[in-house]
């Protein structure tokens, strides 16, 4: 039995497969939520300023820290870790490793942090300055790119992938790394008046363009990049160069999809902003 | 600006430009670097110019087993003037065979038509039971239509294999999940080049479709350059390059 997903080398069947290291970490996840902020909270907030809150974003948003967008996020890391997605990206098809990273990266840090109530996390003086660094749009802008294109380079993915280690190594990259990206959109904790909704609007544009390089690559390229998908018994005979083709464009609509939508929202609270309404300044 | 800040600019500059070296290094070695010296044929001696491995020279195998239509094929003398790819596998087979068979076709459907012409793959089944002529037929075109596949009794195919060093394939007593009636075969994993004159390479379960690409046009030329006058081979590489 594995703890977590990685190649196993064996032919793909839809028998089920427990994976107990992914449960337990879902389970800390959960419970360490549940001690910090969630304990006593019925699943809709009572924190103070909440039901003002969901009225400024319109009455049927959810405000930032409901527990359900904790909860959202949770059930989509679960899912993209757990079997089937989990053990078919770790050792079967690019594709869904890739989609691995679309809900790990960017669809759950966001549901995750959107779940933390407003006014949180409380630092102690000294976190609050190394957050502020490594939370600066910037610098988090920059680690995001970083990590998907090392994350993605060929000897790295083909050795990592190969065990559970290396490859819980790459999940926990892509969700710090995910946290990272999310924060200074989704939280006012260290606060950064100057990077108001334009400039969350700017940043997350240029996420959009940042990642061409690792779609390129893996569109184009003649033949497969990744030895582990490539040797992998294949899944329904789908072949490897379009199964890595499938991947490149899924980092590219995916992404594109979960930004893109982040920026509706964002343009849609600014405009708010703009016309004297009272909009929660701090829910993407 | 800080100095401190400065620094952490200067630094974050830095970092990236040695990643995206990194990346751009990776990026461009990978294909070429994509060898079988990477993966399971890594222990094995590489053919100098090639990426397979070098195999003590020998005419090719004399056999003749009947193809999918019933008819004899005499390897030697269906391959004469080709380069020819031989492998023993089975159509059940969970990895190896549909792994080594899928690359193969990937990157002979990426060749010049010339290179493709003189390329015979042949499949030799290792389960005879199971694979009929139908089945074999139905499962290499999903390949590439133009492969061999080719049957016997296992006595006949073992003998084959033993006259080539290769071990014999054993029908494995591992249950699998209830389809396939039921057992595996064991066999040997490494696809068999016959190329020109008594050249004889081998290429390991492992192999990736950058091995096979840097490898077929070389061996293709060698066997024209020994099959064809010279100038024939010049007017054909003419040909191909500007077509």
């Amino acid at each position: 039995m594995q703890w977590w997903c990685a190649a196993r080398g064996s032919a793909w069947t839809w028998t089920w497969q427990a994976y107990p290291g992914v449960w337990l970490f879902i389970l800390m996840i959960g419970l360490a939520y549940w001690r910090l902020y969630g304990r006593g909270r019925p699943l809709r907030a009572r924190h103070a300023g909440a039901h003002e809150e969901e009225v400024a974003t319109g009455g049927g948003v959810p405000p930032r820290g409901w527990p359900g967008w904790f909860l959202g996020g949770l059930l989509c890391l679960w899912l993209a870790l757990d079997w089937p997605i989990g053990a078919l990206g770790a050792g079967y098809l690019a594709s869904v490793h890739m989609l691995q990273f679309v809900l790990i990266a960017l669809v759950s840090p966001p549901l995750l942090l959107l779940g933390i109530p407003t006014g949180r996390p409380e630092l102690r003086a000294g976190s609050r300055s190394l957050l502020r660094l490594v939370t600066h749009p910037l610098i988090a802008l920059i680690t995001f790119n970083l990590i998907i294109i090392f994350t993605h380079l060929p000897s790295v993915v083909d050795t990592l992938m190969a065990t559970q280690l290396g490859s819980f190594l790459i999940d926990m990259v892509w969700l710090i790394g995910g946290v990272v990206f999310w924060w200074p959109i989704i939280l006012d904790r260290p606060a950064r008046p100057g990077f108001g909704h334009p400039m969350k609007i700017g940043y997350l544009i240029l996420a959009t363009i940042v990642n061409t390089g690792t779609f390129l690559y893996l569109t184009f390229s003649e033949l497969p990049v990744y030895s582990i998908y490539e040797l992998a018994p294949p899944v329904y005979g789908i072949p490897a160069r379009d199964d890595q083709r499938v991947a490149g464009l899924l980092m590219k609509v995916g992404t594109a999809a979960v930004l893109w939508t982040a920026i509706g929202v964002l343009f849609y609270l600014w405009y708010r902003e703009e016309n004297d309404e009272p909009a929660s300044t701090s829910h993407a | 600006m800080t100095g401190a800040r400065r620094s952490i600019s200067r630094s974050l500059a830095l970092g990236s430009a040695a990643l995206l070296t990194l990346v751009a290094c990776d990026a461009g070695g990978d294909a070429e670097r994509g060898t079988a010296g990477e993966n399971d044929a890594s222990s094995a001696r590489a053919a100098p110019g090639y990426r397979g491995v070098l195999l003590e020279s020998g005419p090719r195998p004399d056999f003749t087993l009947p193809d999918f239509d019933g008819k004899a094929f005499s390897f030697r003398q269906e391959t004469q003037s080709q380069l020819a790819l031989l492998f023993f596998g089975y159509t059940n087979c969970p990895d190896i065979c549909p792994v080594h068979m899928a690359g193969i076709a990937a990157v002979l459907r990426e060749l010049p038509w010339e290179t493709r012409d003189r390329i015979e793959v042949v499949f030799v089944s290792t389960d005879p039971e199971r694979d009929t002529p139908e089945r074999m037929r139905e499962w290499l075109s999903g390949f590439d239509p133009q492969f061999v596949g080719l049957r016997g009794d296992m006595e006949t195919v073992n003998s084959i294999q033993a006259a080539l060093a290769l071990p014999p394939a054993v029908r494995a007593a591992v249950p699998t999940d209830g389809e396939d009636d039921g057992y595996e075969v064991g066999h040997a994993a490494q696809v068999l080049v016959f190329g020109a004159g008594d050249l004889r390479l081998a290429y390991p379960f492992g192999t990736r479709q950058a091995d096979w690409k840097h490898d077929l046009p070389l061996l293709v030329s060698e066997l024209k350059a020994r099959h064809e006058p010279p100038e024939a081979v010049g007017a054909s590489s003419a040909s191909s390059g500007s077509g």
